[in-house]
């Protein structure tokens, strides 16, 4: 918990959830509790935030809804990765690696010049 | 799911989230028991991590879609709300509103249909009309024979009168003489039956005989709109024609303001009229005449080909016995086309001023009205201050506020347009019906269409953000801290302005005009109707005799008419009865040059006059005074003598010296010159108009002037001894019928007569009068509202004052003084606005200047009074404060 944590890049919040809703069906908790897992903590989502980006990829039918029972016995909504969210998952995961790895090479050529 | 599912089951989506949230916030509760805290710090550290859960929600109802839509919505139910609860505020905004959109609604469809409309024809913009007046049916034929020289084809017209009865009284409807391509050049189908070609118009009736095809209304009207009327026989002036076709519903007629009935074909008038029809003179200019343009030919182009026919077609119609310069010039004058999209212009040019004033006006009535909710609108925002302030600290939007006060806004100009297209339905109705007189019926097309209704919608609109972009404009000055701190109570008076002084200014100005215009045009109708012209409009009846369906001859019909004068003459409560041409202020006239043999240089059309004939007595039964000189008598006859007796503008004009026993020389059509002797004077009596100045008349005998016969129709003046002339109908038309059953006889009052031509004075009086008044009401209720609430937002104040001594007397002084200043601003300006605007009413004033300095004097001192009261009723409630208590509520 005492890591230094990043605040996320501008629209790297849907990529990030519809990476983890592409495991299986989730609710919003455990979407924000495995954000945190698999980051290690680094990235913090704000639980509040999560929801609004939630329900606009739902609109944007990136993702689907289902109220099912749930561990706890109450209903809870489960979000799931649609075909589209899928593909649009895929090239954005795509498109995010070019840029990294460009941007990687630029910081790393940067560093080699100044040593 | 849709965003218009998700707006229709806004509840279950709203549960839906609320469920989804919470379950977040159960599961990390859950969370932090687990680790070992206690409940209540495991739910406040679940709701610490998670943040404010309604910031949540409204995120998440940000990102759904349909937000706009909702607050509208809600704004809407707001608005609703806050009208159901002041219902007075109500009343009177949505009243005033539906009064100022009503008006201008109802004057805008009487634009709309005199001045915009153009004829519900196939492509009217390739209409043309033969420009400047009437033509003779001569003109017309040539004109016709060689059309598609000059045209894709050509029509004429004229507008007649056809009585329906088969004897005694008549029934009038209005009729149409039409050329055989009448329908077809303007492309008016028939919806029953057909219309005219050019076979039907033949002076022997075409090979149907007569025909006659009937309006829309006058089928549904007359035959109850029956598919069986084709073939059925109407009779008109005693004609039997055969009707075969109907007309759609959308087609009244070629002229603007006027509907037909029934429609012939022109050459049928030889049957209908005999001797009496105009088809062969030359000097009877009756006709229209409308073409269609060749595709692709421009005006100037047509004009072109018709003036390369246009010797020939002189030619060949010369009137017979003009004198001469009259012949060069009717050889000379061009024949010229003009645009005729909407129709000839007589009834357009007449109401075009008075219907743009009148426009101008109810504008004004609206802007007036509009300023007043502007200022109930403030009035209510400051009282509101402390909700508004409220919540622009709880998060909301400035703009999201000031978008509140504009819906409502809206809200209220809607529900006043709404009720204004009723008003308006009925205003312009009654205005219509207020232009028709009996003897020509004014049809306009009145239907709401999407030009009036779009017009409504602008002006709702307009008038909406007109009134609420004040108030809305306001909301942004709020600013939140310092209206907290100041709160409802206001002990200091009136820091900031609560209501808007200059609003004040401009509904008092606005007013000041519309009150001067009403002075100006009620004044105008009073010196018209109280005018002496020389007629005594009420005890006179006016019979129009027309014996030409009578078996007497024409040898015979000057005693014919002697004897229905006699009869008439006779019956009991008959003071007079006397026999005339042309029945005054009737419309009709005859004219020509007079002869000045020491002045042969003037041209003939600065020395003309007008001519009637009229039996002995008939000055005295209509009222004339005799001024010198003798009536005529009945030696005045053929063989005796030529006598006349002119008015006393003619005397002036033309005779020098003493006018008795001079000779007066005039050209007459037929007869040549003519040569009279002045055996007396007659005062100036109206002829034609009632407000233009009376022009130069001569009366002649009636036994003198149509060479020892009569015309067919003469009107009958009769004048009642006592009471109404109009209860004498029914004893004249049987004294007549024993005379002889074949007259055709119309009945009408002379004072009618003379109401049907102060028709445009009138109704510009009444409507003034009546826009004047309810400005003036509305300008009242404006600033009653707006003293009642700056003395009820000074309560305390002026308790404090009246506690520490302050006369009641000086209270009222002090709340009026505030008033004083805008409304002296306002008068200043109105009077300002008024001077300039009198240039565009000038002509339509008569007897008084359009910058009366009395009417604007008379107007300044009727506001004053009026605002005074206005401002004086609530000055006396605050005069009437206890303070005692007030300082106690404090």
């Amino acid at each position: 918990m005492n890591s230094p944590k990043s605040d996320l890049p501008q629209g790297t919040l849907d990529l990030l959830i519809l990476k983890v809703v592409a495991l299986g069906p989730l609710h919003g908790y455990a979407i924000a509790q495995r954000l945190q897992q698999i980051s290690r903590d680094v990235v913090q989502v704000p639980q509040g935030s999560l929801y609004p980006a939630l329900h606009r990829l739902e609109n944007k039918r990136l993702l689907a809804a289902e109220w099912k029972l749930s561990d706890t016995g109450r209903d809870a909504k489960f979000y799931r990765l649609t075909r589209q969210g899928r593909a649009y998952m895929h090239d954005e995961t795509d498109s995010w690696h070019r840029l990294t790895t460009a941007i990687g090479l630029i910081l790393d050529a940067a560093d080699g010049e100044a040593s | 799911m849709t965003w218009w599912r998700r707006l229709l089951q806004r509840g279950r989506v709203e549960q839906q989230l609320d469920a989804e949230l919470r379950d977040h916030l159960e599961r990390l509760a859950a969370d932090y028991r687990r680790a070992g805290l206690s409940d209540a710090e495991a739910r406040r550290r679940a709701r610490l991590e998670f943040g404010g859960i309604e910031q949540v929600k409204e995120d998440c109802r940000d990102v759904r879609g349909t937000r706009w839509i909702e607050d509208i919505a809600q704004d809407l139910r707001y608005g609703l709300r806050l009208l159901r609860q002041s219902p007075a505020f109500t009343l009177v905004a949505v009243a005033s509103l539906a009064l100022g959109i009503g008006a201008n609604s109802a004057i805008f469809a009487l634009v709309d249909g005199v001045l915009l409309k153009s004829l519900p024809v196939r492509d009217p913009q390739r209409l043309v009309l033969l420009d400047d007046g009437s033509w003779t049916n001569p003109i017309w034929e040539q004109l016709r024979d060689r059309q598609r020289d000059w045209s894709d084809g050509a029509m004429a017209w004229s507008d007649g009168r056809f009585d329906l009865s088969r004897g005694g009284t008549t029934e009038f409807v209005e009729g149409l003489w039409a050329s055989g391509g009448f329908f077809d050049v303007l492309g008016v189908p028939a919806v029953l039956g057909r219309t005219f070609s050019a076979a039907d118009d033949r002076r022997d009736g075409g090979p149907d005989g007569p025909i006659a095809v009937i309006s829309y209304a006058f089928w549904q009207r007359r035959f109850g709109g029956e598919a069986g009327v084709i073939g059925r026989t109407i009779s008109l002036d005693r004609v039997p024609f055969t009707i075969v076709g109907v007309t759609p519903p959308s087609f009244l007629g070629p002229t603007p303001g006027r509907s037909f009935d029934v429609a012939v074909p022109i050459g049928t008038q030889a049957i209908v009229r005999g001797q009496g029809s105009w088809l062969d003179a030359r000097s009877t200019w009756v006709l229209e005449v409308m073409a269609r343009l060749k595709p692709g030919q421009s005006i100037d182009q047509a004009t072109a080909a018709l003036r390369a026919i246009q010797p020939q077609v002189r030619a060949a119609t010369m009137p017979e016995r003009w004198p001469p310069p009259m012949l060069e010039q009717y050889l000379r004058d061009g024949l010229t086309l003009a645009s005729a999209a909407a129709g000839p212009a007589g009834f357009r040019i007449r109401y075009e001023r008075p219907l743009w004033i009148i426009m101008a006006v109810v504008v004004l009535v609206l802007l007036i009205a509009c300023a007043n909710i502007a200022n109930l609108m403030l009035a209510r925002a400051s009282g509101r201050r402390h909700e508004l302030t409220m919540r622009l600290a709880l998060g909301a939007s400035r703009f999201r506020l000031a978008r509140q006060l504009l819906v409502e806004s809206l809200l209220l100009a809607v529900l006043g347009a709404a009720l204004g297209l009723v008003f308006a339905q009925w205003g312009s109705r009654l205005i219509v019906a207020q232009l028709s007189t009996p003897r020509s019926t004014v049809a306009l097309d009145l239907a709401l269409d999407w030009r009036v209704v779009g017009f409504t919608a602008l002006v709702a609109v307009a008038t909406a953000l007109l009134f609420g972009i004040a108030p809305a404009l306001r909301v942004r000055r709020v600013a939140p801290i310092e209206a907290l701190k100041e709160q409802s109570r206001a002990f200091a008076g009136e820091r900031r302005r609560v209501f808007g002084a200059p609003l004040l200014v401009v509904q008092v100005a606005l007013t000041l005009v519309l009150v001067v215009a009403a002075g100006l045009f009620m004044r105008t109708f009073g010196k018209l109707a109280t005018l002496d012209i020389g007629l005594d409009r009420d005890s006179v009846l006016v019979v129009d005799a027309d014996v030409t369906r009578s078996p007497t001859g024409e040898d015979g019909r000057l005693a014919l008419h002697e004897r229905m004068r006699a009869a008439v003459a006779a019956v009991p409560g008959v003071s007079n009865a006397a026999l005339s041409l042309i029945t005054p202020v009737s419309g009709s006239g005859w004219n020509g040059p007079v002869e000045l043999p020491d002045r042969p240089d003037v041209p003939t059309r600065e020395r003309m006059s007008f001519y009637n004939s009229a039996t002995p007595g008939w000055f005295a039964t209509m009222g004339t005074k005799l001024r010198a000189g003798r009536d005529f008598n009945e030696r005045d006859v053929i063989g005796a003598p030529a006598v006349a007796i002119p008015n006393e503008t003619f005397v002036k004009k033309y005779v020098k010296g003493n006018p008795i026993g001079q000779t007066i020389r005039f050209e007459r059509g037929p007869e040549g010159i003519t040569q009279v002797e002045i055996v007396g004077v007659v005062q100036d009596a109206a002829y034609r108009a009632v407000r233009d100045p009376i022009p130069p008349v001569l009366h002649l005998p009636v036994a003198q002037a149509h060479g020892g016969t009569a015309p067919a129709r003469l009107s009958l003046s009769v004048r009642a001894a006592s009471g109404s002339p109009a209860l004498l109908t029914r004893s004249v038309a049987e004294a007549i019928s024993h005379v002889d059953r074949d007259v055709s006889l119309t009945f009408r009052p002379l004072a009618s007569y003379i109401d049907g031509a102060l028709v445009r004075e009138r109704l510009l009086a009444m409507l003034s009068g009546f826009f004047g008044a309810l400005a003036l009401l509305l300008a009242a209720i404006g600033l009653y509202g707006m003293t009642s609430y700056a003395v009820s937002r000074r309560r305390t104040e002026i308790g404090i004052r009246m506690a520490l001594g302050a006369r009641s007397s000086r209270v009222v002084t002090m709340v009026m003084r505030k008033i004083a200043v805008p409304v002296a601003l306002g008068l200043a300006a109105g009077a300002a606005l008024s001077y300039w605007a009198a240039r565009y009413v000038t002509t339509l004033v008569y007897g008084v200047d359009a910058r009366d300095p009395l009417t604007f004097a008379g107007a300044a001192v009727f506001l004053v009074a009026v605002s005074a009261l206005a401002a004086w009723l609530p000055a006396r409630r605050a005069a009437r404060i206890d303070p005692a208590r007030v300082l106690r509520d404090a």
